[in-house]
């Protein structure tokens, strides 16, 4: 059954057509329901100057197309980018299996005006801070100290590329449910929010890098590689469009200075610090980039968000390499083309023990899954692509004192630092020896479980000042 | 509220010979027909009577008759009933109204064998397919009489025939088909029949299943053993006196609702494709499907206009589920959501049918100003 509201604006096609041969469009669909809305935005500098819907869709959807062009119409984009879900809702009073219906003009509405703000160039407005929003708390947190701040935040979320064969792929931090979610948490605070479909550029340079990392015998960091090359680089474009000078994230770190250089530094927590995650963030990005969480621990973020009863407090924490969506990276790797070679496993004197059936399966300081038993634990050694040979070992064997780091910088001279070879592990004291594209790390310990393409993070004191990927 | 009612296949309004033979049962003529006094005795002639005349309308002895509380209990109790209570193997058409169609399913989560007959591109059952689906054996084959979406009839002679042949019992839904066809027990061979009232001009909430065999039928309600000891229950006596009125007065208009639908689609002409044109349809019976246009938009915008007709597909828990009984036909999913039905009642007149067509063309003209063609939809 249909409210009178519903009826109403189903029927009206006050705002039904066509916007123009030069209007933005978004699109939303639903395949099972077949339902289809695109919505089309004429504008008018930064203000929308008419918004049409045309669709396939059953009266509700149709209903909540028309109310969004009505409440779009005549705004600026950032403006009509407040118009949520609750707004249709508490218009067209649908019923509880009809709320997605209602969800597809929003998403349609949310996709023209993502497409609008993509070639927007809006002037800078002090306090204006784009804030990168995963669904997750510690994002809704940050947005909240934005409010709090007196700032004028901006929500956006990247919606990534996730493998749709994955298990639980609704739950990365990127999912169209998860976008719905910053959305709301943005809405709720009165927030602006743009979601910016990126799939076609992660997936080009993150995920296809992963794949070509392990099939080149690598053990690949995509999170440094997101954060480093892609995530950030999106975000100041997106605060440089909306004229945004500054960007906020979630993340549990800080931002220190030195001799004018924009560093990142571990936030406050030790048990959630992520200043590993973000080393390989650009200096000039960081320069512009507010942690608002890097001062406190995560139980007083969710006890802020509890206390501002935001809704995003009891979800579940994002994951590391979210495109895989839940599922484990080997059969990830299988499902697209990242299978390495199949071969041998040999022993330190090049005895075959047995074979094996891809490299990528294997990654240094691996001990299960290597399916040969020796007098003693076996360990994986070394990788080698070319050939598709694992060599394997006794632990002993695994020990290094020696780290060469090559593409590697350092972002100030340093000489003695703790080096972090690895997310999660505990750092080590070296020494730092300069060379050509990188550096050498003398360890004062002997360290075991090095894997080639993994991240380096050498610290000195809190702050991170060097980092590079472990090449040997 | 709608002027013009055209969705005489979802129900119709009560008749003035319903209404007239059924008032004195539901004042002075109130008895229990279970009662030995006046009262009692008043209600029983009256329920015999009924019994009677509908089974002189339709084929059957007083005794194969089975007053029910409407078509689905009818459907439900011949389909759970003749199918008996270990499993065995069904024939069912595939195009079957949901009362037929979600016993039969029910039986095969409890063990049974569906076959799901297949019917051509028109909609009617294939009946050379069913002469070979049905097996000696078989516990039941069924196929609806009238379809109540497409309005096709189905050869339901030739299909009971069939079924008659290799010994198993074939139950026809006949709800749809009663207002226009004279339907019965002995006309069809079927072991089995289901009518109900409010479909042709009686009263909602009765019905009858008309039994060849009824020893052979194992009761439904347990009880005071009312209607052959196979529903028990005090028996509604105004709703079948109802009902059987309504059966004596329901054909004689048919051929008037046919010379009104051809006047219909003639006048709807390009704005429409007429679903199943080639197959023998219900008299006053339209179903037209209308192109990238939502049959749920449709239908709103044509009752504003005082127009009530029917979407071809029901949205159920939110989704607009596609009609199990076009998709069987053939069509896509996307045109099983822009189909439009049109039912002609005994009341309907062709002012009515020339005001809606009217209406029809304008809606369809506006709302095509809205109108998408389906977009791939992402998952």
């Amino acid at each position: 059954m249909y409210s009178a509201a519903t009826v109403e604006h189903a029927l009206s096609l006050r705002h039904a057509g066509s916007a123009g041969p030069t209007a933005v469009v978004g699109e939303a669909g639903r395949s099972a329901c077949g339902d289809a809305i695109r919505i089309e935005l004429a504008l008018a500098g930064g203000t929308i100057a008419a918004a049409r819907h045309r669709s396939f869709g059953c009266p509700h959807a149709t209903a909540a197309a028309e109310l969004a062009c009505a409440l779009a119409e005549g705004r600026h984009l950032l403006g009509a980018a407040r118009i949520g879900g609750s707004d249709l809702e508490a218009v067209l009073e649908p019923r509880e299996q009809n709320r997605e219906c209602v969800l597809l003009a929003v998403d349609a509405l949310h996709a023209a005006l993502a497409t609008a703000l993509d070639s927007a160039s809006f002037p800078f407005v002090d306090g204006r801070v784009a804030v990168a929003m995963s669904g997750g708390v510690d994002s809704a947190v940050a947005l909240l100290k934005a409010v709090e701040a007196g700032l004028e935040p901006v929500g956006v979320t990247l919606r990534l590329w996730i493998d749709p064969g994955a298990p639980d792929g609704e739950r990365a931090c990127c999912s169209p449910r998860s976008v719905r979610a910053a959305r709301d948490a943005c809405h709720a605070m009165g927030v602006p929010h743009v979601g910016l479909d990126l799939r076609a550029g992660f997936h080009h340079e993150v995920v296809e890098e992963f794949v070509a990392g392990f099939q080149a015998g690598r053990t690949p960091n995509p999170c440094m590689r997101c954060n480093g090359s892609f995530r950030f680089a999106a975000l100041a474009e997106f605060a440089d469009r909306i004229g945004a000078a500054r960007i906020a994230t979630g993340h549990y770190a800080r931002v220190r200075r030195r001799d004018g250089v924009a560093l990142v530094a571990r936030g406050a927590d030790p048990a959630k610090d992520q200043s590993y995650m973000l080393a390989a963030v650009p200096s000039e990005i960081l320069g512009r980039c507010w942690f608002p969480l890097g001062e406190q621990t995560k139980v007083q973020t969710r006890a802020q968000a509890g206390r501002a009863g935001l809704e995003a407090a009891g979800r579940a924490e994002s994951q590391d390499v979210c495109f895989v969506g839940g599922g484990d990276h080997r059969s990830f790797l299988e499902r697209h083309g990242g299978a390495g070679r199949p071969g041998a496993i040999v022993d330190l004197s090049g005895r075959r023990l047995g074979r094996h059936a891809g490299v990528h399966r294997f990654t240094p300081g691996q001990r299960r899954g290597i399916g040969v038993a020796g007098p003693e634990p076996l360990y994986v050694l070394a990788v080698e692509a070319a050939s598709g040979r694992v060599g394997v070992g006794p632990r002993a064997e695994l020990e290094r004192r020696t780290v060469w780091i090559a593409p590697g910088r350092l972002l100030t001279p340093s000489r003695r630092v703790q080096a972090k070879l690895r997310y999660r592990t505990d750092p080590v004291w070296a020494t730092v020896r300069p060379g050509v594209d990188g550096f050498t790390l003398d360890l004062d310990e002997a360290v075991s479980g090095i894997a080639p393409g993994q991240t380096a993070v050498l610290y000195d004191d809190d702050t991170v000042v060097g980092t590079g990927t472990i090449a040997s | 509220m709608s002027a013009v009612y055209l969705d005489n296949a979802a129900t119709t309004p009560l008749c003035a010979e319903a209404r007239a033979a059924m008032e004195p049962y539901l004042a002075e003529r109130f008895g229990n027909a279970s009662e030995p006094h006046g009262f009692g005795r008043a209600a029983r002639a009256g329920l015999e009577q009924a019994r009677a005349r509908v089974g002189e309308l339709l084929g059957a002895e007083p005794g194969q008759v089975v007053f029910t509380s409407g078509g689905s209990e009818a459907d439900n109790h011949a389909v759970f009933g003749l199918s008996g209570s270990t499993p065995g193997r069904l024939v069912v058409s595939a195009i079957e109204h949901p009362a037929v169609r979600e016993p039969a399913r029910e039986l095969e989560r409890r063990g049974f064998e569906v076959v799901w007959a297949p019917v051509d591109g028109e909609g009617t059952v294939d009946a050379a397919e069913f002469e070979r689906l049905v097996r000696p054996g078989d516990r039941l084959a069924a196929a609806i009489w009238a379809n109540n979406v497409t309005g096709v009839v189905q050869p339901v002679q030739r299909l009971a025939a069939a079924a008659a042949e290799r010994g198993v019992p074939f139950h026809t839904d006949a709800v749809q088909a009663a207002a226009s066809l004279p339907v019965g027990l002995a006309a069809s061979g079927a072991e089995s029949v289901a009518l109900s009232a409010h479909k042709l001009g009686g009263p909602k909430g009765v019905g009858c299943l008309l039994v060849r065999t009824p020893s052979e039928l194992p009761p439904l309600v347990w009880g005071g053993g009312q209607e052959h000891g196979l529903r028990s229950g005090t028996e509604n006596v105004p709703g079948v006196v109802g009902f059987a009125a309504a059966l004596e007065a329901t054909h004689a208009a048919a051929d008037a609702r046919a010379a009104l639908r051809t006047r219909l689609e003639q006048a709807l002409g390009d704005h429409i494709s007429v679903v199943s044109a080639g197959a023998p349809r219900l008299p006053g019976h339209l179903l037209a499907l209308v192109p990238g246009i939502r049959a749920d938009l449709l239908v709103l915008a044509l009752d504003r206009e005082g127009y009530a007709v029917a979407a071809g597909s029901a949205c159920a828990a939110g989704d607009a589920e596609p009609s199990h009984v076009l998709l069987a036909q053939g069509m896509s999913a996307q045109d099983a959501r822009s189909v439009v039905r049109v039912s002609l009642g005994l009341q309907t007149s062709a002012a009515g049918v020339d005001g809606f067509a009217a209406a029809f063309r304008s809606c369809v003209e506006r709302l095509r100003t809205g109108a998408l063609q389906p977009i791939a939809a992402e998952g």
